[in-house]
């Protein structure tokens, strides 16, 4: 075992060596290459582009979704289609003036980029009919009559056909005080291939239709997945003033901390230079920002800054022990390049456990936050120490630091009471409790999203209040759920296959949650009744295959695909919630599973809420399965560096109590588990690390000099708690103002992230240092010394 | 799963005891739907009811996907039956407290002996095709024999043609497979009872459903128009409505049929006897009464949605249909009742002064004071 640990480490020592003589060496040369590396990485930053498709959103590789992506051109304008309600705010929908307003805006989205012309539904497009059972069989005719005049008659007309065409509720408000028009998008576009630009439909859709039509007689509501992404996007842009104050609150604390002007400007500037260089870096790869990965540059300053503050922290000390700023910075390079590289590689690897989830902003968060994170190594490991040694910490910094180690008494004594056994069995109690009550607290955590509406922005947001508007005033729901049923060529509108599907249908209305669904089975069986004068007791699947045909001679858009061997069941569901989902899910697999044969296939899934079916089942698994890699490669990187278990224990225990913790606080804010609260564990965990590795190991250095474990926790509390201290605080302002973003996921995130920082820092101050005393780690003391002995004959070496 | 064929219900099946018969022909994962279970569902008070009956003092209803609900505290609480079938249901009736019937989709027949708790196929389209075909032969065989006595006679041969059109089109439904919806059924009393369909279909039993005859072939329905209701005036006479405006009488017990002259060319959903006045519901708001048959006037409504059904009441009428129109009334006086419904109605039943309504929102309670309270 020691073996391996020599194999592993060896390297990482002999690096460290090269290192530090390449650095201080030559010092210009490496600002050089930092300062044309930076230039090149920033002009691409600049061209980082906001970028969120749809189907980076959902897992591919499930089965449900791979099924949909497999039926996708079929099921064009299921999966994607933007509604437009255009609401008269006083009287109805029956006057010349809002017809007029009506069919300008049906003409103005038409000649919108990425729309399905001829898939566009409005009361105004000829593909909208009304149909009537006469005395001599079915007549029908558009909706809008072609001699419609804006006159009293023809809008009386205008009503009457309205009522017959059974659009209410669908097209027409059941209040009749507004209309809709439905828009299908195409993903690509047919012609040229070009992705939609989800921003620019969104933009598009406010400055043509909501700007210019919204007056004080018409509001606009406008709903659709294409608009949640837009908004999004939008939002998300606003994050960037959280970023300039973030800045702007770490620059005033690290001055208060370091006094020293050099070290506010130095660590700052460093961990700007790694945002960028992330940033670049993104662009060079192809990757553009979506609003998760959005918030990686605030974690990598972050992360930075808290990286910065510790290297900036030992100068501060070597200086005051009288070394000059070449040597200060040197020595800080030494006796941080292992814990720091330990942590920022826990950071990185906690990161890259997010690749588990097979969603893909997940991954390309995880890319993101794991580049940001090598990134940092370079910028504040390697950058930092080297401009350090050239502009040095300056004399009140390192008087301050010295005066700080000398005090015999500091308000840090209080904090050792927990480094002995009584108060350390204290804090061990409150955790075991804190953790009993966490546990407990924790089982009512929630798969998926638990908010009605777009779930992505806040309940109060403009989309928010137009989808709560639609909803409100129309039948359909905006939670859909799509089954596939796959049949033989030609053998969609079969009477096996229909008679099938129509059980199915009946079958769902038993499920909690299905309000209703449709398929073409319901075409069939209405056009049935409708050839038989709209007599109900004709409303059946007809066995008479000629029947049947004769039923299906018009067939809306959507409800089945050229060769008739898809035919989706569109179901309509209360909400989203997870447990209605299982429960739908569950329920169809049944079905399925009696009568899928090779005749027919019932297949999930399609519509936002099987596509959120699928996430929630990958979550579910990728939760643990998260846990578990993040865990195990924490741990494993804490054995390496420290080689005990008991080392392991003390510095995992506190994360562990936090995630537990977090979790419990998701519960009880409403906040389920979903794509983005899941890597907030990882993340939070990645991070956490790092305190626990700082103070562990300045710990453990005095411990290995022989010092008594409350005289090396108080010293360890002196120099290095503070700057844990100060970091857990300079992350938590990088994430806390998230709280305000118009995101909802955003500000979700925000308060997580903020609740990890700053109970990690606790944990690693407080719960850390007494789990060490009940486990006795100095035992360990023998081995430790001699690898301290080896450090310390290299100190004196230099 | 269990997919029935043909020839292994004609072969096998007589082979094996009854109870096994059942057992394989009748289950949950049979794919055919005259073999399906009908699934039993929470909310099958809100699936499409076609027809509403009282049995004694239980109230059932049924309709589509083979759901068959009954209640015995008038409509507050229902119970699904056991139905071993999921065809659309299109009419109930019952003889007795226990006997009913029910008629649907696919030509399936089926009876009850405990009040329509549970249910048993008594007979579907295949066995009517088989009925229908045997009976032509029969006839043809007949106007053979007549056609061979008397060569010579026009009229005869012309019967003979008819006959053999009727028969090719017989050979076609065999063909074709049970797919004739029946859509009401009417028992005179517990012996003698009338199964109307699609496409000119009639059934007839003398012996309480033991046997059925085909019984088409004695109207003079000669485009095969659909057969939408059937009732007897105080008098005793038989009539049956249907489609394009046709309707039937028997003034011999049904032996026998004429057509008489239709005051409208639409179809007409139902007939219905009330005291001495008779009344056919058609079309786009057509209502016409008669007090002989013979004569009809248009009774002139304020509404121009079709008409389905009708509930007598104590003195009046509660005439119902599509959009969820309600009227009531007498003789050649109709008003609108607004129900504040919607949604068609196809059938309806009235216990003191509450209607039970059905049809595609599932059952629709209204209390007939409220009714009366809202219109003054």
């Amino acid at each position: 075992m020691n073996k391996l640990f020599q194999l592993l480490l060896t390297p990482i020592k002999a690096s460290e060596e090269f290192a530090e003589r390449f650095l201080f060496h030559r010092r210009l040369l490496v600002l050089f290459l930092f300062g044309l590396l930076t230039i090149l990485l920033g002009w691409q930053a600049t061209q980082i582009r906001p970028d969120a498709s749809f189907v980076k959103m959902i897992p591919t590789s499930h089965p449900y979704v791979e099924n949909y992506l497999y039926h996708r051109d079929d099921l064009a304008g299921l999966g994607n289609s933007v509604r437009v309600a255009v609401a008269a705010r006083d009287g109805d929908i029956f006057t010349a003036e809002y017809q007029a307003t009506l069919q300008q805006i049906t003409d103005e989205l038409f000649f919108i980029p990425g729309v399905d012309r001829s898939a566009l539904k409005s009361i105004w497009t000829p593909n909208v009919r009304w149909t009537e059972v006469t005395e001599e069989g079915f007549v029908g005719g558009p909706v809008i009559p072609a001699e419609y005049d804006g006159s009293a008659e023809s809008l009386e007309q205008v009503r009457t056909n309205v009522l017959r065409s059974g659009q209410v509720g669908i097209l027409v408000a059941n209040d009749f005080r507004s209309a809709i028009v439905q828009v299908p998008l195409f993903d690509k576009h047919p012609d040229t291939g070009e992705k939609l630009n989800y921003q620019a439909l969104s933009e598009q859709l406010e400055q043509l239709i909501r700007d210019k039509y919204e007056t004080d007689s018409i509001s606009i509501h406008i709903t659709g997945f294409a608009k949640v992404v837009g908004d999004l996007i939008s939002g998300a842009a606003q994050v960037a003033i959280f970023f300039g104050i973030a800045l702007l609150v770490t620059l005033v604390l690290l001055f208060l901390y370091s006094r020293s002007i050099t070290g506010t400007l130095v660590p700052l500037a460093c961990s700007v230079v790694a945002v960028i260089w992330q940033l670049g870096l993104l662009r060079l790869l192809g990757y553009g920002l979506d609003p998760y990965s959005m918030l990686v540059p605030f974690l990598v300053f972050a992360i930075a800054v808290s990286h910065g503050v510790q290297i900036v922290n030992t100068i501060a000390l070597e200086s005051a022990h009288g070394a000059d700023r070449w040597l200060a910075a040197r020595r800080a390079f030494r006796a941080l390049y292992i814990p720091g590289l330990t942590a920022l590689l826990s950071d990185g690897i906690g990161f890259v456990t997010l690749m588990v989830i097979e969603i893909r902003v997940i991954q390309d968060l995880a890319v993101a936050a794991s580049l940001g994170v090598a990134v940092i190594i370079l910028t504040n490991l390697f950058l930092l120490p080297v401009i350090m040694s050239l502009v040095g910490i300056g004399k009140t910094a390192t008087e301050r630091a010295r005066r700080a180690e000398q005090k015999s008494h500091s308000h840090w004594e209080l904090l050792t009471w927990f480094a002995r056994p009584k108060g350390a069995l204290v804090a061990v109690a409150t955790a075991s409790v804190l953790l009993a009550i966490g546990l407990q607290q924790g089982q009512k955590l929630q798969i998926g999203d638990l908010d009605t509406g777009a779930p992505e922005l806040r309940p109060d947001s403009r989309y928010n209040l137009d989808n709560a508007f639609i909803t409100g005033n129309y039948t359909t729901s905006s939670d859909i759920f799509v089954v596939m049923v796959e049949t033989e060529a030609e053998q969609c509108s079969s009477f096996t296959t229909l008679s099938q599907v129509d059980r199915f249908q009946h079958y769902l209305t038993n499920i909690a949650g299905v309000q209703s669904s449709i398929s073409l089975a319901d075409v069939s069986k209405r056009v049935t009744a409708g050839l038989n004068e709209g007599n109900l007791k004709w409303r059946s699947v007809n066995r008479n295959q000629l029947v049947i045909n004769a039923s299906l001679s018009y067939v809306p858009a959507g409800l089945m695909n050229a060769s008739c061997s898809l035919l989706p069941v569109i179901i309509f569901l209360d909400d989203h919630k997870a447990e209605t989902l299982q429960g739908v899910t569950a329920a169809v697999a049944d079905f399925a599973a009696e009568y899928d044969s090779d005749a027919i296939r019932f297949q999930m899934a399609a519509g936002n809420s099987g596509f959120e079916a699928a996430t929630n089942e990958v979550i579910a698994t990728a939760q643990y399965q998260m846990l578990a890699w993040v865990y195990g490669v924490v741990g494993l990187l804490c054995l390496l560096t420290f080689r005990s278990l008991k080392t392991l224990i003390c510095i995992i225990t506190p994360l562990a109590l936090t995630s537990v913790l977090c979790q419990a606080l998701m519960a009880n804010l409403g906040i389920g588990v979903k794509v983005a609260t899941l890597p907030v564990i990882a993340l939070g965990v990645g991070i956490g690390v790092d305190y626990g590795i700082y103070i562990y190991s300045k710990l453990n250095t005095y411990l290995v000099q022989g010092m008594p474990l409350t005289q090396a926790y108080l010293n360890t509390l002196k120099t290095t708690g503070k700057s844990v201290a100060f970091t857990g605080l300079t992350l938590a302002i990088g994430v806390v103002l998230w709280v305000f973003s118009p995101i909802k996921f955003q500000a979700d995130m925000g308060i997580l992230l903020t609740f990890m920082f700053l109970w990690n820092m606790l944990g690693a101050l407080l719960l850390l240092p007494a789990l060490a005393c009940l486990l006795k780690c100095a035992g360990h003391k023998q081995q430790e010394k001699r690898d301290a002995e080896a450090v310390k004959e290299m100190h004196d070496a230099v | 799963m269990y997919q029935s064929s043909a020839p292994l219900r004609r072969f096998l099946l007589p082979l094996l005891t009854a109870a096994v018969a059942v057992l394989v022909s009748t289950s949950v994962f049979a794919s055919d739907r005259l073999q399906a279970m009908s699934i039993p569902s929470t909310r099958a008070t809100e699936t499409l009811l076609l027809d509403i009956t009282l049995a004694g003092d239980r109230v059932v209803t049924a309709g589509d996907h083979g759901v068959i609900l009954y209640s015995d505290d008038q409509g507050r609480h229902w119970q699904q039956a056991d139905v071993p079938f999921s065809v659309m249901l299109t009419a109930l009736d019952f003889t007795s407290s226990q006997q009913g019937w029910a008629a649907g989709h696919d030509g399936l027949l089926a009876r009850t002996d405990n009040g329509g708790e549970s249910w048993l196929s008594v007979m579907n389209g295949d066995d009517i095709n088989q009925l229908r075909l045997a009976r032509l032969e029969q006839l043809y065989a007949q106007m053979e024999v007549q056609v061979d006595a008397q060569p010579d006679n026009d009229e005869l041969l012309d019967q003979l043609d008819t006959l053999s059109f009727q028969l090719e089109d017989a050979q076609i439904a065999v063909e074709d497979g049970p797919a004739i919806p029946l859509l009401d059924i009417w028992f005179a009393d517990a012996q003698t009872g009338y199964v109307l369909g699609g496409y000119g279909l009639l059934l007839r039993t003398v012996d309480g459903g033991q046997s059925w005859q085909y019984w088409g072939d004695r109207l003079p329905n000669p485009d095969s128009f659909h057969l939408n209701s059937m009732t007897r005036d105080h008098q005793g006479t038989l009539y049956i409505a249907g489609e394009a405006g046709q309707i039937f009488r028997s003034v011999d017990q049904g032996i026998s049929w004429e057509l008489l002259d239709s005051p409208y060319d639409g179809s007409f959903f139902a007939v219905v006897s009330q005291q001495d006045q008779l009344y056919l519901l058609g079309l786009r708001g057509h209502l016409f009464n008669s007090a002989n048959g013979i004569d009809w006037q248009q009774v002139g409504i304020d509404t121009d949605k079709t008409l389905t059904a009708a509930v007598p009441l104590t003195r009046e009428m509660l005439l119902l249909g599509q959009g969820g129109v309600l009227l009531t009334g007498s003789e050649d006086s109709f008003r609108v009742v607004d129900s504040g419904v919607r949604r068609s109605f196809s059938a309806g039943v009235a216990i003191g002064k509450q209607w039970l309504l059905v049809g595609e929102r599932g059952i629709t309670q209204l209390s007939a004071e409220q009714q009366e309270a809202g219109r003054e």
